[in-house]
């Protein structure tokens, strides 16, 4: 009958809440438990994660509709806590400035920045709650719609998050390259990380697609759209092998290789981890189908 | 309070499109927007095949999904079981547009908000019925009040135990359908 609602403003803001919430992550996890690895990667991490996440929530704001062109209506958006967008709004609102905070006080840009140097752990550890949160909860708006059946399913906001924590990661590698190149070769530490990042993100996919097969006759349908339809060439070609496989490759020989990897493989890695992360929300949201009603 | 539903005889239609012609007359709606569809359903093979004509608009549900994912709060039940929209409050999300599993709810296209079927509550508060259902010329749809047993539609309901769609997914529609 007709498209879904949602389109690619809404795609974009998955994979940036993710990509953000898991860069976040990962340098507070860099920071607290291997300081002595890699500072670029820390910093590069909580560089990146505030801006991402309020790129994410503009694509959000320009997706509205009445609540566009007349902004005071944005008010009423905490006004249902049954709703998912009411708790996603709160997070929102919590998580980046706790996450700007945090760069700030890692990296010491500004004065607030130097004032709160003493609380950056603090200040860590709840942003990574409000980052598992965030990331969690893209995955939570989509599952509780039972207008998809392909969507409605407890295994969405595991996979999202499965995949936040891969393409964080990658940000985060990214981030470190272009800020210290030399680090490239400490970078090999994180390898092991997304190895396992990417083996749970396949696994996960794995078992939602099976699932999805056997859960109702509308999931089964988004699912064969996936894995033998027309977004099966999409499916199999930019989030199954250069979003997950070639990167894992990558990865393995990175953790082997200690540091003699060509650096543009690095990097090539975790830019196919972030191509094969937005193309997994775009396939999800666009083979969403409604369900039988007649 | 009386409860408003419709009962839908889907072999008494015939297809014609009249209920949206109506609906559309009276909401004042563009040609290409409407609060009402026809879907068709073939079934059988030659020679005995047919297609199913089934008018489909919002379901009024008892349980509404929309207004479960509604942030702002904007969706509410009227006393009369009709599903409203807030139209200062709505900012045009379109999560209950994923949310219904009917999907019979759109974006108007110059006021940004979420729109629907509501029943044309303003003529049955005035003692009317919905345009769709008084414009029907095979009379397909039947008009009144659920809580009462004695009504027309309630009446209907029973003798041919009319179902609502998908009731499996617990929204319980106001609308039930005698199906071919």
């Amino acid at each position: 009958m007709q498209e879904s609602a949602w389109g690619w403003l809404i795609v974009s803001y998955l994979f940036l809440a993710g990509a953000g919430s898991g860069a976040f992550i990962a340098a507070v996890a860099c920071e607290l438990l291997a300081p002595d690895w890699s500072k670029a990667l820390a910093r590069a991490g909580s560089l990146a994660a505030g801006p991402l996440v309020i790129i994410g929530t503009m694509c959000l704001v320009f997706d509205l509709e009445a609540g566009l062109w007349q902004p005071w209506r944005q008010i009423y958006l905490v006004s249902n806590l049954s709703s998912a967008i009411s708790w996603g709004v709160l997070i929102l609102s919590a998580f980046i400035p706790v996450a700007l905070l945090y760069a700030d006080a890692l990296n010491e840009i500004t004065f607030i920045g130097r004032f709160v140097k003493r609380y950056t752990r603090i200040l860590g550890v709840v942003g990574v709650f409000l980052a598992i949160a965030t990331a969690g909860y893209t995955g939570v708006l989509i599952a509780v719609v039972n207008g998809v059946p392909f969507w409605n399913t407890p295994v969405m906001p595991v996979l999202f998050m499965a995949s936040a924590m891969s393409t964080g990661l990658a940000v985060a590698m990214i981030g470190a390259a272009v800020i210290d190149i030399n680090t490239i070769r400490t970078l090999s530490n994180f390898a092991l990380g997304h190895v396992i990042f990417l083996v749970v993100e396949g696994m996960v996919l794995m078992l939602f697609i099976f699932m999805s097969l056997t859960r109702s006759t509308e999931a089964a349908s988004s699912a064969m759209m996936l894995i033998s339809g027309v977004l099966s060439p999409y499916f199999w070609s930019f989030v199954v092998v250069l979003g997950i496989l070639i990167p894992l490759i990558l990865s393995f020989v990175e953790y082997y290789e200690y540091g003699r990897m060509p650096k543009s493989l690095v990097v090539a890695a975790d830019l196919l981890v972030l191509i094969g992360g937005m193309s997994l929300r775009a396939l999800i949201i666009f083979s969403g189908s409604p369900p039988q009603i007649i | 309070m009386p409860h408003y539903g419709i009962a839908v005889d889907t072999t008494r239609c015939v297809g014609c499109h009249s209920c949206r012609v109506a609906c559309q007359n009276q909401q004042a709606l563009q040609p290409d927007q409407s609060f009402n569809w026809i879907k068709e359903k073939d079934s059988g093979k030659f020679p005995a095949f047919g297609t199913e004509f089934v008018p489909l608009q919002c379901n009024q549900c008892a349980n509404p999904p929309c207004l479960r994912v509604c942030p702002t709060g904007a969706i509410y039940t009227s006393p009369e079981g009709v599903v409203l929209v807030h139209e200062h409050r709505c900012v045009g999300c379109k999560y209950c547009m994923e949310a219904c599993p009917y999907k019979v709810r759109h974006i108007d296209e110059h006021t940004g908000i979420s729109v629907k079927c509501w029943f044309c509550i303003d003529l049955v508060r005035a003692g009317g019925e919905p345009a769709c259902v008084t414009t029907c010329p095979t009379q397909v749809r039947i008009f009144g009040d659920l809580d009462d047993p004695n009504s027309n539609v309630s009446r209907f309901i029973a003798k041919h135990r009319a179902k609502p769609l998908r009731p499996d997914l617990g929204t319980r529609p106001g609308i039930f359908y005698k199906r071919s």
